[in-house]
């Protein structure tokens, strides 16, 4: 069965590699297609054509398309991903500065989504359509419909603006430098709050709402009566029955939206001027960072991928009968 | 029996407010109309040289205005979504389509119109100003059929800015008129200005949601915000269901090495944040509103590949579909007559659900900057713009933030609601 389980995960893995190359070409090909050239930005009108065409063959721009695309493929299998061409840095050093807070941020958001929601839907489940149920499924659908900056920006209108609790936009106050060590990891949160807050409220109502209908089926299905007139205690039922069996969809979800964040949570790092991954990609490519595009989606296709297959994994963990139908 | 409010006695009550409010401007559009057609026979070149965008959709919107209602009367047998019940969702989405359709008669202005800055800009919802007007120099008064429909036009067609009024506090009539402007007089000539029974001219304009930093109006540009989002809603989920629909047939028909590809394909598309993509063609390939709605459409078709790959797959072994084959039906044939009547409940109630998210798209895309730009009006952008004068003007982002929010959860609302209705494993329960 283990070497089964291997066999299976390997497939899985070189798939997953299969659909990480077809991204960088896919991306490779857009970016190179696209009508600018990026070395515009260092060339002056008063350089003469010789030293004009040095810099346009040292950002490798003056091969033909295939060679290009040759080069591109062997250094990155030799893990070079180039040079950016707005920091001067190594690629992946610049994703590495960046990495760190979105991980960071999106494992927080991420953790206190699901204990929150996943509290709620217990709550909710134990009185189905109860003052509480009603309330909360009425007021989920609208966070779920609302788009993140509209429900950002109202949140820091009333808590920035009206009640002035955190601050509204930024990582650092103007006198970080002072602070001492505990200051400065208080004043860090303090700025993260409302981001946080924003980034899981549309989250929390997607989850929510799953964790709920699921609940709600499960407690319909037959067995659980059986558990009832055989006197099995209500927490009894719900903490060993239902959720163990409700709760396997919610991680397919969990997978891909972890995935999405993980690549970079554009609109919220916008709207609270954050430097995260999201950022730095639209940055890169409204600058026309070839590298770093590159690099930046590669980043992002492999979290989406992994954040993917831990689900699965997870998945196949609580439940062997779906080992072999998702690890295809 | 109770009495219940049905969609159509909305529709007539919204059609007799209209009717009423803006009777002589609806006047107006119809002789624009004949004036039109007169030049047209008359001199049909400089017609079609003056048919413009604007002039299309005064004309357009003015005959709507009448066809609509009886051929809403002729069809109400056929028409049965005009005697469901009235809710809210039904409600918001009919007074979307009524301000696509209908902007010019719904507004007063054009969304673009500002004058005075110093007076208008930022102003509280509700606010009432005075607008004084001017004399109008009279160029265009001649018998021609050109001149008369120059005439016409002119009181119709709402253009971004006007030399003959002006905002003003106050004005004090002497020797000379004085208005005053933020407490500062300037003086005029009584020539210039309209006077009617010895009083010069004066009316009011009320910003009904506000103004912005411009001093343009916000509900005005509300309503043609929402033309921007319903088309690019509209022409994106069409693109994404021709896509789905044929690439998901011929995947689920011929399977073998095209389903496999496509399934990569779209596997390569999901495991990568769309919002990316579609920045990244934007910022590589320019922005415009046609770019924009092939880009979302472009962006959303997988869900709609996988639902019609699944279902073809589980109706190609059985037996009418093998009969129909066999029969010697086309590809095309057997798509529109033998897979589109299974699959149109999943695919009409996730183009609804991709409708919404297209609008979410675009007009986050108008919030980054990225989207159709200043040329129009978009929620998003009027969002971006209103962030900036957040402590001062809270209604530049409340209202764009409201609508939307309201647009999507009536998508999203009336989605569950189709699907309830057409879903037939559903109604059991």
């Amino acid at each position: 069965m283990k070497n089964r389980t291997a066999k299976l995960l390997v497939k899985r893995i070189i798939s997953s590699i299969i659909i990480l190359f077809l991204i960088i070409t896919f991306i490779f090909f857009l970016v190179r297609l696209s009508p600018g050239d990026p070395s515009q930005k260092f060339i002056s009108p008063s350089l003469s054509p010789n030293l004009a065409e040095k810099v346009r063959e040292s950002l490798n721009l003056n091969e033909p398309l295939h060679m290009q695309y040759i080069g591109f493929l062997t250094s990155v299998i030799q893990g070079d991903l180039g040079v950016s061409y707005n920091f001067r840095r190594d690629v992946i050093s610049v994703i590495m500065d960046y990495l760190p807070f979105t991980l960071l941020f999106t494992t927080m958001s991420f953790i206190l989504q699901m204990i929150i929601s996943f509290v709620l839907a217990v709550k909710s489940v134990k009185k189905i359509n109860g003052f509480f149920d009603r309330t909360l499924s009425k007021l989920t659908l609208f966070l779920y419909a609302a788009p993140v900056f509209v429900t950002g920006v109202f949140i820091v209108f009333i808590f920035s603006e009206l009640l002035n609790l955190f601050p509204s936009s930024g990582l650092k106050s103007y006198d970080f430098q002072d602070y001492n060590f505990l200051d400065k990891i208080l004043d860090y949160l303090k700025h993260l709050v409302l981001p946080i807050i924003t980034l899981s409220l549309a989250e929390i109502a997607i989850f929510y709402r799953y964790l709920r209908d699921n609940l709600e089926d499960v407690f319909n299905k037959l067995f659980v009566l059986n558990l009832r007139a055989n006197g099995v205690s209500e927490r009894d039922i719900l903490f060993k029955h239902v959720i163990p069996n409700a709760i396997n969809p919610l991680i397919t979800i969990a997978g891909i939206e972890l995935g999405i964040m993980l690549g970079g949570t554009l609109i919220v790092e916008v709207v609270f001027g954050l430097p995260g991954m999201g950022r730095l990609t639209i940055d890169s490519i409204l600058t026309r960072d070839y590298p770093l595009v590159i690099g930046c989606s590669l980043a992002a296709g492999t979290l989406i991928i992994l954040a993917n297959l831990i689900a699965d994994i997870l998945k196949a963990s609580l439940d062997r009968r779906i080992l072999e139908g998702i690890l295809r | 029996m109770r009495f219940t409010y049905k969609i159509w006695h909305f529709l007539f009550l919204l059609w007799l407010i209209i009717l009423v409010i803006r009777f002589e401007l609806l006047i107006n559009i119809y002789e624009l109309i004949v004036r039109w057609a007169i030049l047209l026979f008359n001199d049909s070149e400089t017609a079609f040289a003056q048919l413009n965008f604007d002039l299309a959709d005064n004309i357009v919107s003015g005959k709507l205005f009448i066809i609509l209602p009886v051929l809403f009367f002729l069809l109400r047998k056929k028409l049965s979504f005009l005697k469901e019940k009235f809710s809210y969702a039904s409600l918001f989405l009919t007074l979307l389509i009524i301000s696509f359709l209908f902007a010019p008669l719904l507004t007063n202005g054009n969304p673009d119109f500002y004058k005075n800055i110093g007076m208008t800009k930022l102003l509280p919802p509700f606010t009432s100003i005075k607008v004084l007007h001017f004399k109008k120099d009279e160029a265009n008064k001649g018998n021609s059929p050109l001149e008369k429909f120059f005439a016409s036009r002119d009181k119709v067609i709402k253009k971004s800015f006007d030399e003959s009024i002006i905002y003003i506090d106050s004005i004090s009539v002497g020797e000379k008129a004085i208005y005053y402007q933020n407490g500062i007089g300037k003086e005029t000539e009584k020539e210039n200005l309209v006077f009617i029974n010895g009083k010069p001219f004066i009316t009011g304009q009320m910003f009904l949601f506000g103004s912005d930093q411009f001093g343009r109006d916000i509900f005005t540009r509300l309503i043609y915000g929402a033309r921007i989002s319903l088309l690019v809603g509209f022409g994106s989920v069409n693109i994404s269901l021709l896509i789905g629909l044929i690439f998901g047939f011929l995947a689920g028909y011929i399977g073998g090495i095209f389903d496999a590809i496509f399934s990569r394909i779209t596997d390569m598309f999901l495991s990568f944040p769309i919002i990316f993509l579609v920045v990244l063609i934007l910022a590589l390939f320019g922005n415009s509103l046609v770019a924009v709605i092939g880009i979302l459409g472009f962006a959303g078709w997988m869900s709609l590949f996988k639902i019609v790959k699944t279902e073809v797959l589980s109706i190609k072994d059985k037996n009418y579909f093998i009969s129909a084959r066999l029969l010697g039906l086309t590809k095309s044939q057997l798509l529109t007559r033998e897979v589109l009547p299974v699959i149109i409940v999943p695919v009409v109630v996730n183009v609804i659900f991709l409708f919404g998210n297209v609008i979410i798209a675009e007009s986050a895309l108008s919030y980054l900057g990225l989207g159709l730009g200043d040329n129009y009006p978009s929620w998003g952008s009027m969002i971006q713009s209103g962030q900036e004068y957040l402590s001062s003007a809270w209604w530049m982002i409340f209202f764009p933030g409201i609508t939307l929010i309201f647009t999507l959860l009536s998508a999203n609302s009336f989605g569950i609601l189709l699907n309830r209705k057409l879903n037939p494993r559903l109604q059991n329960d």
